[in-house]
This record gives structure tokens, sequence and C-alpha cells, in this order.
């Protein structure tokens, strides 16, 4: 079975191709059908392929050489394990959801933008299973910039808005700075090791001296840093809402920002014997879950309070990685894109309700209009903040119990970013369905719940997010509790018989559990009340609020301090360097052979006799040089 | 042997066609049978399957690499044929003669790459000439074809007079004819290879000669007035055929015995390939007739062909091989279309890329592959010819420079592509465009994209 997993990302190709090219001609039932079902058909393959590799282990699959070259080669092959299997599910399973809800989501788009829209998600999908199906980093990075070059198409598929296509921008120069570090490491890794293929490179990673390790897995970090918005490349993301909403969970569930926590997780040897590296990431991590919390708790977009969430919850995953703690990471990875998906796809029923109202202060009430979103949305929320039996208290659980065997530190500064995510996912949450509506009479007449096509993947979704996380329930409650563990075993165990242990004793994790569970549901009370009887005063923030709200005008002090600096220097290239040295030099080139040809043409005289008495002339002087004049001869064998 | 043979007969049969029927057109299928049927017979003696044996007392000896480029050239002429057939039945009265012209030129070519003896190479060349003049004259009131002839006529005597010196002097020195018994006649204490100064004259002579045969500098000038004033349907097959013929000879001739030439050898070879590149490129330039720039540039890609001279080994003859391929397909392409076109001024072409799209990209491909862009056969064709030279240790300024000249050749060739797309203006089609014309042509762009993707097509042929 393995052998077929070419056809995982072989189908959202041919959806790509067939949407792509036949965008014009097929109907929108078509498109849908086409799109969903090759995202459909993946995931059933990924299906068998994940109980293939249950049974019988890993394999890589060889179907071709990619580049060969004497030092070294690079076939294109697929790494078929525990870990690309898990992320093969989540990737096709949230992706075909996503794909469906688009189909009632993007309805009014007309034929041809319908069609575009599918199939660039359907190039996503396949970006992203390349990403993570490559058996080595160079399989990898093209799938690495595919979701790159697709995140760009799909946030600024509305492109007749400026903004968005400024935004759209962002996102890939962001994530270009990112690529440059992976890039880097790829060509050290190849330069010190003569190969890219994981395998090969586990297996050598002796071969490596600390400074070599540690400048590498810096570099993949910093690429990881780009895609998987962490401090400071994160600016892209929240802005990268200019997209469609079902893009939005795509990204942040699905695809894209995941893949920075894949390589990580992928590269975990390098990681584990890398320790400053670690620390580092684990710092980056903290600080970027609680940066992004706190400017979550003022924003009034809906949107954008999910992609400030998700970048705090990115937070977390890397804390994770950077305490050793690579199947918390992954697990959390899992559970986030359920909730998360979950979420965007309610805040896109919302917004469809609302005739694309984003602004929560315009919101309230929508409880009784549409009680499926309602429903749905409270348990992701309930998930996203912690509480117990919902998936997100465990991988959340995990990854603060392993940093606090780290140090207890981390522990207390990522449980004070927990009760932000309580307090602001609650916010959003009783502003968008509790209270009284404040929007138009207008918007208030037209609310509706969502299609099924719409709603069916919420419920999917919600059941996830209840029930994902019990495959990962904590030793110390039921014995063998921890399947996912279990399962992804054999892609940690190198490092997990270099890291050092800390076991926590079972008493101390029930005191922390249940410590941080009452604290979550007193500031969740907290939310709750502050917001019930939310009415917009137009009110401004003042103070550290206005900071907030403005996002610690992060994006101002960049424009400040990097982009403003580089368009001088780039107007002064432009209006100095070249205008007067560059193109100079190139016209100058140009009329030197316009002029070279206009004289070398009088040589063509037309006449005969010309011509033999060149060629003779010619003749004779190669004779001459043969036989006769030393000098001549000494002078030329110097030249050439 | 099958190549020789067949081309003269079918060369014959042509002659008498002429007598049979009057229809030009039925005319043009007889000779594309009989092309048909002069590739299959090469092939079977390729394949080892069948051939006509004649003991030429190793006057003639067929090996796979000459097997195989008649195979090209033979299937590149009837390319020609099919594409533009029916400018060769309206360039003048006696068409069943142009055809009977075009196979003795074949004739000529195979005997060029199976010539095993100086006096078998000078009956090819002459053999290859000769119609070549007669079908440059071919349009008999066009002054200017008179005049092209003619002025072909003198020069190639002159040159043929030159190649007659070599060959005596050569004889002179070595007693034979043969190429192979002119080898290395003694060391020097220097370690060099002394020859006779008769027999070293006597190769400068020939080399002299052969280089007036391909066009390259400084004995080029017939190049751009016959090309010119020849009918542009001839001028398509001597820039590609015979041309690709003549860089045979030359390799063959001179494969083996450059040790014999010393060191100055290489020294001269590479002022004259210099002096080609910059001649060709730097005058197509300025050119205002698409004709005549087509002509400068066959002499620019001739500076590329010498390369192959300059390191004669295997990847040199492979990559002669790929060249003659890629350069003759696109030119052969190029001038399909412009004698299409009323005059052959850059002009004409304006538009063609709104009023016939299909034209005007099989003509991109063919014109991006003349400049030697990747993705299309000409760029590994150029890749082989410099990589060879490298490999044979040749001069990095020597590599600089002839990338240097390729980018310029990007300027004039694609200035037909502006012309074609960015200029407005209804092209003056003369004849009428079939659909099959077309669906040819794109067939040859997607053939030279091919040979851009997987060179090795032709490459092993040579092997296999």
């Amino acid at each position: 079975m393995s052998k077929l997993v070419y056809l995982v990302p072989l189908f959202p190709l041919l959806g790509f191709l067939i949407n792509g090219l036949g965008r014009k001609s097929l109907s929108k039932t078509m498109v849908g059908i086409v799109g969903s079902g090759a995202i459909l058909a993946s995931f059933i393959v990924s299906l068998c392929i994940f109980f293939d590799v249950k049974e019988h282990g890993a394999t890589v699959v060889n179907l071709f050489s990619f580049i060969r070259t004497e030092s070294f080669s690079i076939p294109f092959a697929f790494q078929v394990d525990q870990l690309s299997s898990v992320f093969l599910l989540i990737i096709t399973g949230i992706g075909f959801l996503i794909h469906l809800y688009s189909s009632a989501y993007m309805h009014e788009e007309p034929n041809e933008h319908f069609g575009r829209f599918f199939a660039y998600l359907n190039l996503f999908v396949f970006s992203m299973l390349l990403l993570v199906l490559g058996a080595n980093y160079v399989i990898m990075f093209i799938g690495w910039e595919g979701v790159g070059l697709c995140s760009y198409l799909l946030i600024g598929f509305w492109f007749k808005n400026d903004n968005y296509n400024y935004a759209a921008k962002k996102a890939f120069v962001m994530n270009r700075i990112g690529d440059l570090g992976f890039l880097l490491a790829v060509f050290w890794l190849l330069f010190k090791l003569g190969t890219v293929t994981y395998g090969d490179v586990f297996a050598n990673v002796a071969q490596l001296s600390t400074f070599d390790i540690t400048a590498i897995t810096m570099l993949l970090f910093v690429g990881a840093m780009g895609k998987s918005a962490q401090l400071p490349l994160y600016t892209w993301l929240p802005d990268a809402m200019a997209g469609p909403t079902p893009v939005s969970a795509l990204i942040h569930a699905a695809t894209m920002v995941t893949a920075g926590i894949y390589m990580i997780a992928r590269s975990n040897i390098l990681y584990t014997l890398a320790p400053a590296t670690q620390t580092v990431i684990a710092v980056v991590g903290l600080a970027t879950a609680i940066f992004a919390a706190t400017i979550a708790l003022k924003q009034n977009d809906i949107k954008k309070v999910l992609a400030y969430s998700t970048v705090s919850q990115l937070g977390y995953m890397f804390l994770g990685l950077g305490v050793g703690a690579y199947t918390g990471a992954v697990f959390h990875v899992m559970t986030h894109a359920f909730f998360k998906a979950l979420l965007f796809l309610g805040a896109g029923s919302v917004i469809h309700a609302m005739h694309h109202e984003q602004d929560i202060r315009k919101m309230g009430g929508l409880k009784k209009y549409m009680p499926v979103t309602h429903i749905t949305f409270l348990l992701a929320c309930l998930a996203i903040a912690g509480i117990p039996p919902f998936s997100g208290f465990f991988s959340k659980d995990e990854i603060l119990m392993a940093a606090y065997g780290k140090n207890p530190l981390y522990y207390y500064i990522g449980l004070g970013g927990a009760l932000m995510t309580a307090f602001y996912m609650f916010r959003l949450y009783t502003m968008t369905f509790l209270g009284n509506f404040r929007g138009t009479h207008e918007q208030q007449h037209h609310l509706h719940e969502s299609p099924s096509a719409m709603t069916i993947p919420l419920i999917v979704l919600a059941i996830l997010s209840v029930a994902g996380g019990w495959i990962g329930i904590p030793d110390v409650m039921i014995e063998h509790g921890h399947q996912l563990e279990h399962f992804l075993a054999p892609v940690f165990a190198e490092s997990a018989k270099l890291a050092e242990h800390h076991h926590l004793e079972a008493s101390t994790e029930y005191m922390f559990m249940g410590v941080s569970t009452v604290a979550i549901i007193i500031v969740i009370i907290l939310a709750v009340n502050a917001y019930r009887k939310y009415q917009d005063n137009g009110a401004e923030n003042t103070g550290l609020g206005k900071v907030l709200e403005n996002k610690w005008y992060i994006d101002e002090l960049y424009d400040a301090v990097i982009v403003n600096p580089l368009n001088a220097l780039a107007g002064f290239l432009k209006n100095v360097v070249e205008k007067s040295g560059i193109d100079g030099v190139v016209n100058g080139v140009g009329r030197l052979v316009g002029y070279g040809s206009r004289q070398l043409r009088l040589l063509q005289s037309g006449q005969v006799g010309n011509y033999i008495l060149v060629m003779v002339l010619a003749m004779v002087v190669f004779v001459l040089i043969w036989f006769n004049d030393q000098t001549i001869m000494d002078f030329l064998s110097k030249i050439f | 042997m099958n190549a020789i043979i067949f081309s003269a007969l079918a060369g014959v049969v042509m002659m008498y066609s002429g007598i049979i029927t009057s229809k030009k057109t039925v005319i043009k299928y007889i000779a594309a049978i009989a092309l048909v049927v002069l590739i299959a017979a090469n092939l079977l003696q390729v394949y080892g399957i069948w051939q006509i044996s004649v003991d030429t007392r190793d006057m003639l000896s067929f090996e796979k690499f000459g097997l195989v480029f008649n195979t090209l050239a033979f299937t590149a002429t009837l390319i020609y044929v099919l594409l533009s057939g029916k400018e060769i039945e309206n360039a003048g009265v006696n068409v069943a003669e142009y055809f009977a012209l075009i196979f003795f030129v074949l004739c000529g070519v195979s005997i060029l790459s199976s010539f095993n003896g100086l006096l078998m190479m000078f009956l090819g060349i002459e053999i290859l000439t000769i119609p070549l003049y007669i079908l440059t004259a071919s349009d008999k009131r066009n002054l200017r074809s008179n005049e092209a002839s003619l002025k072909y006529f003198l020069m190639g005597s002159f040159s043929t007079g030159i190649m007659l010196m070599g060959i005596a002097l050569v004889y002179g020195a070595t007693g034979s004819f043969a190429l192979h018994t002119n080898a290395p006649v003694a060391l020097s204490a220097t370690g060099g290879i002394k020859a006779s100064f008769l027999e070293v004259a006597g190769m400068i002579l020939m080399f002299v000669s052969m280089a007036f045969k391909v066009s390259a500098a400084p004995f080029h000038f017939w190049t751009p007035d016959v090309y010119d004033g020849a009918p542009g349907v001839f001028t398509s097959f001597m820039a590609t055929v015979v041309k690709a013929a003549g860089f045979i000879a030359f390799i063959r001739l001179f494969e083996g015995h450059t040790a014999i030439l010393g060191p100055t050898w290489k020294i001269l070879l590479a002022f004259v390939i210099v002096a080609t590149l910059l001649i060709g490129n730097v005058t197509a330039v300025f050119q205002q007739s698409v004709k005549r720039m087509l002509s400068y540039s066959s002499i620019a890609q001739a500076g590329f062909m010498l390369f192959a001279l300059y390191s004669s080994n295997d990847m040199a003859k492979e990559g002669l091989l790929l060249y003659s391929v890629a350069y003759s397909l696109a030119t052969i392409g190029i001038f399909a279309v412009l004698i299409k076109l009323k005059d052959y001024a850059f002009d004409d072409f304006n538009g063609l890329g709104k009023t016939h799209p299909a034209l005007a990209f099989a003509t991109t491909v063919c014109l991006l592959s003349l400049a030697g862009i990747p993705l299309t056969g000409g760029f590994f064709a150029k890749y082989y010819m410099l990589a060879s030279m490298v490999k044979e240790g040749g001069p990095l300024w020597l590599l600089i420079v002839a990338v240097l000249f390729a980018a310029v050749s990007v300027y004039y060739y694609f200035r037909v592509i502006q012309a074609m797309y960015f200029k407005e203006g209804t092209p003056s089609v003369q004849t009428e465009i079939t659909s099959g014309f077309k669906a040819g042509m794109v067939l040859l762009a997607i053939l030279i994209i091919l040979l851009g993707i997987a060179p090795s097509l032709v490459l092993n042929l040579f092997y296999f």
C-alpha cells in the first residue's frame, strides 16, 4: 500500500490541473466535485497508508532520480512513516472538510473565479503534501516554496483590492526571508555531509561539529519562523486574513503554518544535539505565545482575534519543540488543527450570515439565529481554552508539563498565556453570540443559519475538537493512554535516547492540572461577565489598551526600521546608480555593437575581386605564421 | 553505399518524372516518396540489415557516425520538402530538375559523410556544390539570382583550385590519397611531431578551402551575397543540410591529423572562430532584411560549429550531430515562414502573432533555438560545443567570447519576435497558408522543444 503513496499528492495535482485549465468551461458543481473529490481520494489513500504504517512500519518510496551529479544525488522519494502519515491525515482530512465548506461559502463568486479558487486550494494541498512526504530536504523545499506561492495566490485572491494584494506581498516577502534561512541550511548540510536525504543525514550527524549543528538548526529555525509565523516574522499571518475565510482555515489548520513544526519534528535528532538552538526555540516560542495573546485581547475583527490566537498557539508548539516534547508539539498541531479549523469555519459562517461584517462590536446575540454555528463554536472555544476533557487540554497540558520539567519558569509564563487565551476566546465568543444584536436592522433581518455543506464540516470538526484529544491521554491518568506517543515513538526514538527525562510525580501533575483548570474556568467566567452586556459606546482605548489594539505598533516599527530605509536605498540605486552608471554601460555596449555592425558591414563590398583579395591575404598570413615568423609565434603563444 | 546509390538513382528518377507528368504537385510527392525510400534504404544499412556492397578499394568507409548523419540530413530534407514544397514548385519552370538537383546534392552529402580518401572528398564536394550553382540561379529572370550564382561560381572555383592544390601537395608528400596513411611521420627531438613542409602546406590549403565551404571568416564573403541573391527556398536548403555536410567533411578530414599541424593549429583555429563569431554576429545586428540577417546568422552559427573541429573529441562529434539537427530544423522552419511573406524585411513580420498565432509560435521557438535559449534544441547544441571545448582544455577566454557573442545574437533574433508580437500591422502573406503547413510548423516546434528537453534522443542514435 505504501507503494501507492504517490497517489496522495497526485490527486490534488490533477484537481488543480482540471480546475485550473477548465475554470472557464466547468460548472460550479463540477468544480466543487473535482476539487473536493480530489482531496477526499487523497484522504482515503492516506487512511490506508496510515494503517499500513501502523502494521508494517516505515518505508521510503523512491520514485525517480531528481538531481544527479557525480558527487551527490537527490532522489525524488517519499518518506512514509509514522510522522508523515499523521500529517497526511490532518492535511487531507481537514483539507477535505474545508473544500466541502468552500463549495458553499464561495458560491457567490463568478464561475471563472470559483474554478480558480479551487485550483489554488488543490495546489496548496498538493504543495503541503509534497512538503510532508519528501524524503529529503530538497523535496521538502519544493513543497515549502509551493505553499508560500499558494498562500500568496490565495491571500490576494480578491486581487482587485489593493490592500489585499499588499497583504499577499507581505506574506510572500516574510516567507522568503525565512526561506533563505532554510536554503542556507540545506546548502550547509550538502556541503558538510554531501547528502540531504533524511536517513543519511540523521545517520551521519556525528560527523558534524557542534558549531555546524547549531548553525544548521538555527538556519532551519529561521525558515520555520517565517512559515510558522514566529517572532519576529509573524506579521504576515494576521494580514493574511485578507483572503477568503476558508483559506484562513486552510493556512491555519491544515497547511502552511504547521510546516515549520513538521520540519523541526522531522529533524528532531539535529535539534536534540543542539541544546543552544533548543533554548532559543523555547524562548522564541514562549515569547510569541505571550506576545500574540496580549494583542488578541484587544482586537475587534473576528478573524484577527483568531489569527493572533494561531500565532500564540504556534508559540506553544515551538515551546514544546524547544523543550524536547516533540510528540506534544505534533499532538498540539493535530488538536489545534481541529479546533482552529472549526473556529475559522464558524467565523466564516458568521461572516456569511452577517454579509461580510467582521467587526465583533457590531455582532452579538447570534446564538438564537445560528444554533449549529453557536454550539460548535462554543465547543471549539472550550477546546482551545484547555478545559478537560476537550482536546486542547491534553495537548497543551503535555507541552506545559514538559516545559516545567525543563524550567519551571517556562511553565508559569506558559500558564499566563493560557489564561489570556481563555480570556480573549471567551471575549470573542460572548461578544459574538451572547447579549443583544448590535448590527444594523437590515443585517438582523437577513441572519440565517448556513447551508448544510457548511454546517456538516462544522459538526465533524466539533466532534474531533471534543474527542480528538483522547488519543493522547497522559499515562498518569490511564496506563498506555497516550496512543499517539506510542505510535510516533520510532520517529523520535533517537532523540528520546539522548534527551534527559524529567518525570513528574503523578500527584504534582494532577495538582497542576487542577490548578490550571480552575484558573481557566475563573477567567472564562470573568470574560463572559465583562462582555455579556457589551455596548458599543465608541470609547477609544487608552494607555496599554491602545498599544495592544495597535498590535504593539510592530508594523509601524518594521516600516520605520527596515522598509523605509530599504526603500530609500532602492530609490538611490534606481535614480543615481542605475540611471547614471549601469544604464550608461549597458546602452554603451549596445551602441558599440551597433557601431561595429555598421563598420563591419562595409567589408561586404559586393566586389568579388575584393573578396578574393582578402582571402588570399588571409591565406598568406596563415602560411607565414605557420612557417616563418618565430616572433609572431612567440607573441601569440603568450596570449593563447 | 545505399545512400549514395539511392540518392543518385532518385536524382535520375526525378529528372524523368518531369517528362512523365507536368503536374508540379505530383512531382513534389514523387520527391517526398523518393526521400522516404532513401531514408529507409539508409536505415537498413545503419541497422546492418541490408546493404549494397561495392568494392571501393577503401576509398569509402561507412561508419556509424556518417550513416547517422545521413539519416539526419535526409530527414531534415524531407521536412524541408514537406514545409517548403510549394515554394520549390513556384521557384521556376523546371520543377523536376530542382528536385533532381536536390537529390544530387544529397548524393554529395552521402559521399562527404563516408569518404576515406582525399580524392573521394573532392568528388563529394564537387557533386555537392555544382548543383547549388544551378539552384542559386534558378530564378532565371532575376538579375540578383544570376549575379549570386556567378559570384558563387567564381569564388567556388577559386576555392576548388586551392583544394586541389592542397591535395596535390599532400599527395606529393605522402604518395597517397588515403586519409589514414598520412599519419604522423616522425617525432622531432623536442617531442613535437615533425611533418614535411609540403604536407603541412597542403593541409593549410585544404583548411582554407574547407573554411570557405562552411563560410568561416575571413573566407565567408560569398555567403551573404549568395544566400541573399538565391531564391529563398534554396537558401534554406543551402544554409542547413549543405552546411552541416560541409562540417562533417571538415571534421572527418582533420580528425586525428591535427598533431601534424602542431600547436599553431589551435591558435589559428581560435582566431578563425573568433573572427567568424565576430563578423557573423556583429554584422547581423545592422541588417534590415531578415533573409540577409539569417545569412549572417548562418556564419555566426558556423563559428559555433567550428568548436567541434577545435576539440574534435567524441563529445564534439555528438555535439556536431545535435547542432546540425537543431540548427537545420530551426532554420528550415524560419525560412518556411519567411518565404511565404512578400519581401524579406523585418516589418513583414509585424502583427504575425495576432493574425497567425500558430505560425508565430513556431517561428518563435525556432528563433529561440537559434539563439540557444534553454528548453530548445539550440541550447544543448551550443552547450555540447562549448563543453567539448572545455573538456579538451580550450582557453577560458574563448568560452567567454563565444557566450558573449551568443548574447549579441539574441538581439537580432528577438527583433523578429518583437515584430511578430509587439508591432502593429498586417503581415503580407503571399502564398496561402494551409492548415497542414500550420500543423507541420507546430510539430517542428514541438520537435525542437523535445530536443531541448531530451537531447539524448539524437545522441542515443549515435550510440545505440
